[in-house]
């Protein structure tokens, strides 16, 4: 009986995983700079969307009230109720120690008895109390953040004017966040998936910035943040902004460091100098999470990092033996039901595969896949085309 | 000595269908690809040069060079015509698939070149007879299928003189299953001694609905052709017969009660114009959609797109 469908075996069928990599570059003029500008107020940007509760700041990569706008990555501010900066008095205190719980509870879980535990740096065991929460969009991490890939550089200047329209000195001191160890030395005791610790070293400026540091030794270079791969949430202690000798987990080194109106970052004017060494502190305690996102977003100079996705695919190979699919139901095929590719019946007959058809049990074309030209198919040959279904 | 030709690993990526993607979505298991087909849609086989000049080698190097389309996502736009396979090498004939509309006046064309179907009584009792009282050619009765005997008949053979009729066709080409494939939202297929419904096999996201009728277990709708007479009714096919398909087409319900669909997707005509002419003349305006009823046999893979109308008096 002529037939015009093959039936697959347990052997034609293969299935496959696939990780896709690709590089995700956000540069900080999109962050801070192109949107912004003298005359325009921090927050205001078109490419910034704030919302009426106050507790996280959306950034796009275009003016977000256009349908073409992305979302790319959210910005927060969480403190821990045990951390100095937590006092009645503090701005929005509450509000920065519900973002602090839902993160920790969400990224870190429970203790046994319940309570949720706190951000913790697993190289040296100290607590992070005092956070920044950049949650990246799906749309950039897609499935997971490739491990070992990630770098965030941002300013630390501080002792310099620090203006919206972005003075050549105002990124003249910069610290490079890196999860180079993520690739062989990421953590798995997170109730979302694998993190890594984001690893901090100079990366502009003549000097060592940080703590403990010696240029060109990374294993000097002090952690200060953690990075959650496949939630895509890059968690950064404010200690970047402050100095060791008063902090539980200060980073910075020298003279160099940011004043806390420039942590905050209220205002476009200049803003003067101060000469603490406890920045965040300083700038917590008074400021709103919109304030303190506005004035990290400032200092991004820039974020990369490579995104993953996991492609599963089943492999249909589908095997055309001497004698299949040698005639045709073209219309064409036939002048008056007499095979156009024949003159005598001994002739060899001929297809041309143009398309391979995935069918159900019922005769329901479920999937296509085609070539990219026509396919001589005779008695001659046999034909094994392997098709690929991703998931 | 050199290196052998190794490029010939073909990997082709697939695109899911609608129809794939709604049962991926539906979740119940109905997603499963069990089998395959081949496909040549894009190939015009009138191409193959057998007289070529320059030899064998260029048959067919027209066919080779035809363009080949990305894949489409609508189901019923891929996989039109279907690669066969056949034990044997050796066939210089194969089967087509053949509107008969000279059996008798019952299986006629109407002389739109359509068939009409009536979707109420209004529209029958204003098209079973002309003006002067005689039955008109190819036009199906949609609400009462019974009313009169006209249906759709279609032939399955050699269509070619070089074989007599009286041979038995080779049990390999008799197509034994055929599939009928129609909008439903327009009619349904009934048999043409009861005008009991077919059961649907499948309606899938573009409301097409799937028809399978076999021989033997739907005699009504499949049967073989005994006549081998080369001058019969029966003769539509010049070659060795195989088997035969006969239907109607009921209106849909929607059809019949509503002019929803008629203004959505159908015409207005003056019956003039339209050549559809009833008992009163012209001068009568209809309600008009045009669609085709595809069958196509199982086996074989051949397909005919029949042209049909709905009509509507108004």
């Amino acid at each position: 009986m002529a037939t015009t469908f093959k039936n697959f075996l347990s052997n034609d069928l293969a299935n496959t995983r696939t990780l896709l990599h690709e590089a995700i570059p956000i540069t900080g003029s999109i962050v801070s700079g192109t949107y912004g500008g003298a005359g325009v107020a921090l927050g205001s940007e078109t490419n910034i969307k704030t919302y009426g509760h106050g507790i996280f700041e959306s950034v796009y990569d275009y003016p977000y009230l256009s349908s073409s706008a992305n979302q790319i990555f959210d910005v927060t501010v969480g403190i821990a109720s045990n951390s100095s900066v937590s006092a009645s008095t503090t701005t929005q205190n509450a509000k920065k120690i519900n973002i602090y719980n839902q993160m920790a509870q969400y990224l870190v879980g429970y203790d046994t008895t319940g309570s949720i535990k706190k951000f913790k740096l697993p190289t040296n065991s100290k607590e992070m109390r005092d956070c920044y929460f950049i949650p990246f969009s799906r749309l950039l991490i897609k499935d997971e953040i490739k491990k070992g890939s990630f770098t965030l550089d941002m300013s630390v200047s501080g002792t310099t004017t620090f203006t919206q329209t972005k003075a050549t000195n105002y990124f003249v001191h910069r610290i490079k966040l890196t999860d180079t160890s993520g690739s062989n030395g990421y953590y798995v005791d997170s109730p979302v998936g694998e993190y890594g610790v984001l690893f901090a070293s100079t990366s502009a400026g003549t000097l060592a910035l940080l703590q403990g540091e010696t240029l060109g030794n990374a294993k000097t270079n002090p952690a200060v943040g953690l990075l959650y791969y496949q939630a895509g949430i890059a968690v950064i202690s404010a200690s970047v902004f402050s100095q060791a000798q008063n902090e539980e987990n200060g980073a910075l080194a020298g003279a160099v460091y940011p004043n806390h109106a420039s942590i905050i970052r209220t205002s476009n004017a200049a803003t003067a100098v101060d000469a603490s060494t406890v920045g965040f502190h300083l700038a917590a305690t008074g400021a709103t999470i919109a304030q303190l996102a506005d004035g990290f977003r400032n200092r991004i100079y820039n974020i990369s990092y490579n995104n993953t996705t996991e492609l599963n695919s089943t492999i249909y190979f589908c095997r055309a033996g001497h004698s299949d699919f040698n005639y045709s139901s073209n219309p064409t095929y036939l002048t008056g039901s007499s095979i156009r590719v024949k003159t005598r019946a001994a002739d060899t007959p001929i297809s041309y595969i143009t398309t391979v058809g995935l069918y159900s049990a019922d005769n329901e074309l479920l999937a296509v896949a085609k070539l990219s030209e026509p396919l001589r198919k005779d008695p001659t040959n046999e034909i094994t085309l392997r098709v690929r279904l991703d998931f | 000595m050199g290196f052998l030709d190794n490029s010939g690993d073909i990997i082709l990526d697939a695109v899911l269908t609608d129809t794939g993607r709604m049962r991926l979505a539906r979740g119940d298991g109905s997603f499963k690809i069990v089998k395959f087909a081949l496909g040549d849609d894009e190939i015009n086989y009138a191409l193959y040069n057998k007289d070529h000049a320059s030899g064998s080698a260029y048959y067919d190097l027209e066919v080779m060079q035809t363009p080949v389309l990305e894949a489409f996502t609508d189901n019923i736009a891929s996989m039109k015509s279907k690669l066969i396979s056949l034990p044997r090498n050796n066939i210089l004939y194969l089967p087509v698939i053949k509107l008969n509309t000279t059996f008798d006046s019952a299986t006629a064309k109407h002389s739109s070149a359509h068939f009409l179907i009536a979707v109420d009584t209004v529209t029958e009792n204003e098209m079973d007879v002309d003006a002067t009282g005689v039955s008109i050619d190819g036009v199906l009765m949609g609400e009462s299928p019974n009313r009169a005997g006209n249906r759709i008949r279609l032939d399955q053979g050699l269509d070619t003189t070089a074989i007599s009729p009286g041979r038995t066709l080779d049990p390999l080409l008799v197509e034994t299953q055929y599939l009928i494939e129609m909008d439903n939202r327009l009619g349904h297929i009934v048999s043409r001694q009861d005008a009991s419904r077919a059961s649907v096999s499948y309606v899938d996201d573009d409301n097409v609905a799937s028809y399978y009728l076999s021989r033997g277990t739907d005699s009504e709708y499949v049967a073989s052709i005994s006549d081998t007479a080369a001058a019969a009714g029966d003769g539509s096919i010049k070659g060795p017969r195989g088997t035969k398909l006969t239907f109607k087409v009921q209106s849909s319900l929607e059809l019949n009660t509503s002019d929803y669909l008629f203004d959505t997707i159908g015409t207005t005509a003056l019956s003039a114009d339209a050549v559809i002419v009833g008992k009163s003349g012209s001068g009568k305006t209809f309600k008009v959609i045009t669609s085709t009823i595809r069958v196509v046999g199982v086996n074989t893979g051949y397909r005919v797109d029949i042209p049909v109308k709905f009509i509507k008096l108004q």
